[in-house]
């Protein structure tokens, strides 16, 4: 089944489906692994991780739909993606959404910022005239139906935080996209419990809901409730990623080397602790035993390292 | 030495630096091998070539960096290269910037078009404030890593607003930190004159057949006071009836063998610089 039609069927249950957000394949992978049944890409992960750079619409379209792809490549659960403004007009958005089509992820969010965009909890932001991002819904929606009609598009607004904007003016622009042809309305930035339950009740169509930096946090009894369709949390493996990553470093720095090998026979415990098998190389060893002649597999023997499993 | 700065030193010495335009690596080896000193890279040409799409500000940085560094690493001369309209806002440009000097491209230019941008000869361009484009220009020129990088800067405000306008929008992005002003698409001899007349800085002049400038000749230009002189569709100009011609001819015969002098594969490794690997591998090759 295409990753496509998988989401659309996670999105029929009528509950809320929590979608933790990766910002590159083996975050993927890990959350893959845990048993999540689909993942998100952050661009803000995006942006910093690739590029060291922050999310102030400074990655461009190529770099952003090849590390969905390298995404969508390592994981078997559907992808939904940051495609930020969309990168240009309409016109941008159809290339857009047809070089994410390609990618194998399951769907997109497209925001109604003015180019260049900016982290959608950092102050600062622009949106555009509803006329024209509406005209984008239009194309992204005209893309989709062409090449994969159940490719998911989910339309997010900044309006209710950005610069002369609200939340009258936000809940406007979802129900105004989804109207052109959105799936999902994500309004972006909603700052109290009150404002989620506005948008729930005042939006004519399934919820998208980003729970992150300024937006209040919920259980998923509680968004069942609400009638959230879909949650992200986008940051949340990609700040633990910093952590760990800052702790170790630090560490190492402090102890010198030896750090190493205490942490690792710390990891040794952790059920990720085999990296060799968390990497793939089983799945290695199986494929050249079906596939190669058997002579070749001498090469295990006698070789010193890790040895991956026999089929 | 860095092409930057061989193009530093061909804008120091006298004569107009001819720079016919590339779309891709085939071309831009076409045009080293026919003695120009100079590579111009189309942005036109690369969406076309690489996309095939329309110059309508489709093609990403990413896309664009990454042709400018294939272009540079088969040629030896120094290459500028089209950079539209950085991409963004300041901070786009000086992304920009940074990674066309690591593509190995000697300059760029960059336009004050409004962001999607269009082809410079055809309608519906808008630009933006001149003070905002100044403060690109000044970024770029700012935060280029190698202080040779030559930066032009392009306006489009002839089509927009006036001449005068577009005049007075060089000489602002002069002040600004460009080392090479572009106006785009002058519509007569005599707005050609009066650019070279009344912009204080070094000029690059734009000759597309078709487009709102009249054809004026490379030494006509030079005369007049122009520095660079590209010519952005040469070789696609050249190659596209070519590759027609012979896709009607290969429908209508059947087969692509014809009477005329035949370019084999050799041939064709000739010009993308066989030789010069085959070199290479004869030195290295094992000795038995």
């Amino acid at each position: 089944m295409r990753a496509t039609s998988k989401l659309r069927e996670l999105l029929g249950t009528g509950k809320t489906l929590f979608v933790p957000g990766c910002y590159n394949a083996l975050s993927a992978k890990i959350l893959e692994t845990v048993g999540f049944p689909a993942v998100y890409m952050t661009g803000y992960g995006t942006s910093v991780s690739l590029l060291g750079l922050p999310d102030a619409g400074l990655a461009t379209m190529t770099e952003m739909h090849l590390n969905a792809r390298y995404i969508a490549n390592a994981v078997s659960v559907p992808v939904i993606a940051d495609s930020d403004n969309g990168y240009g007009n309409a016109i941008g958005v159809i290339r857009t959404v047809r070089e994410y089509i390609q990618t194998g992820v399951a769907g997109i969010h497209l925001e109604d910022q003015a180019i260049p965009k900016r982290c959608g909890h950092v102050a600062g932001r622009r949106v555009i005239p509803i006329e024209e991002a509406v005209g984008k819904y239009r194309a992204a929606d005209a893309v989709r139906r062409e090449l994969d009609p159940d490719f998911v598009l989910i339309a997010r607004t900044d309006a209710r935080g950005a610069h002369g904007g609200s939340l009258d003016d936000a809940i406007r622009r979802a129900n105004a996209y989804l109207e052109a042809g959105a799936d999902l309305a994500f309004v972006e930035g909603p700052t109290s419990v009150d404002e989620v339950r506005r948008i729930c009740k005042e939006v004519q169509g399934p919820i998208f809901y980003n729970q992150t930096g300024i937006s209040p946090r919920f259980t998923l009894d509680e968004m069942n409730e609400l009638g959230i369709a879909v949650t992200i949390l986008p940051g949340a493996t990609f700040r633990a990623t910093i952590q760990a990553v800052y702790d170790l470093a630090k560490e190492l720095r402090e102890r010198g080397p030896v750090a190493e090998a205490d942490f690792n026979e710390r990891f040794k415990a952790h059920p990720l602790g085999n990296v060799h098998t968390f990497a793939g190389f089983d799945q290695v060893r199986e494929w050249e035993e079906e596939y190669l002649p058997a002579e070749e597999m001498d090469k295990y023997t006698d070789s010193v390292g890790h040895q991956p499993a026999k089929s | 030495m860095r092409p930057s700065t061989r193009l530093r030193h061909m804008l120091k010495e006298p004569g107009i630096i001819v720079a016919p335009g590339a779309y891709d690596g085939f071309s831009a080896r076409l045009i080293e091998a026919a003695g120009f000193r100079c590579v111009y890279m189309t942005g036109a040409g690369t969406a076309a070539s690489h996309l095939g799409q329309p110059d309508l500000g489709l093609a990403t940085l990413t896309e664009m960096a990454n042709h400018a560094g294939h272009l540079a690493s088969c040629v030896s001369l120094p290459v500028i290269a089209d950079a539209d309209t950085g991409y963004g806002n300041v901070l786009n440009v000086v992304r920009t910037v940074r990674e066309y000097e690591r593509a190995g491209v000697a300059g760029l230019h960059m336009e004050d078009q409004v962001a999607p941008k269009k082809c410079g000869h055809i309608a519906g361009k808008q630009v933006i404030p001149t003070q905002e484009f100044c403060d690109k220009i000044r970024a770029a020129s700012e935060y280029r890593t190698d202080s040779d990088f030559v930066i032009i800067a392009r306006t489009d405000a002839r089509a927009v607003t006036s001449l005068d306008d577009a005049i007075e929008r060089g000489n602002r992005a002069a002040e600004a930190g460009a080392d090479v002003i572009f106006v785009e698409a002058p519509q007569t001899e005599d707005e050609i004159q009066r650019i070279a007349r009344e912009v204080r800085a070094p000029l690059l002049a734009n000759m597309v057949p078709g487009g709102k400038t009249p054809a004026v000749k490379i030494p006509e230009l030079e005369r007049i006071g122009f520095k660079i002189v590209i010519f952005p569709a040469v070789c696609m100009a050249a190659a596209v009836p070519a590759m027609e011609r012979a896709l009607t001819t290969l429908k209508e015969t059947g087969t692509d063998w014809h009477d005329g002098p035949v370019l084999s594969p050799m041939d064709i490794f000739r010009r993308v610089g066989f030789d010069w690997w085959h070199a290479i591998e004869e030195k290295f090759a094992p000795r038995s």
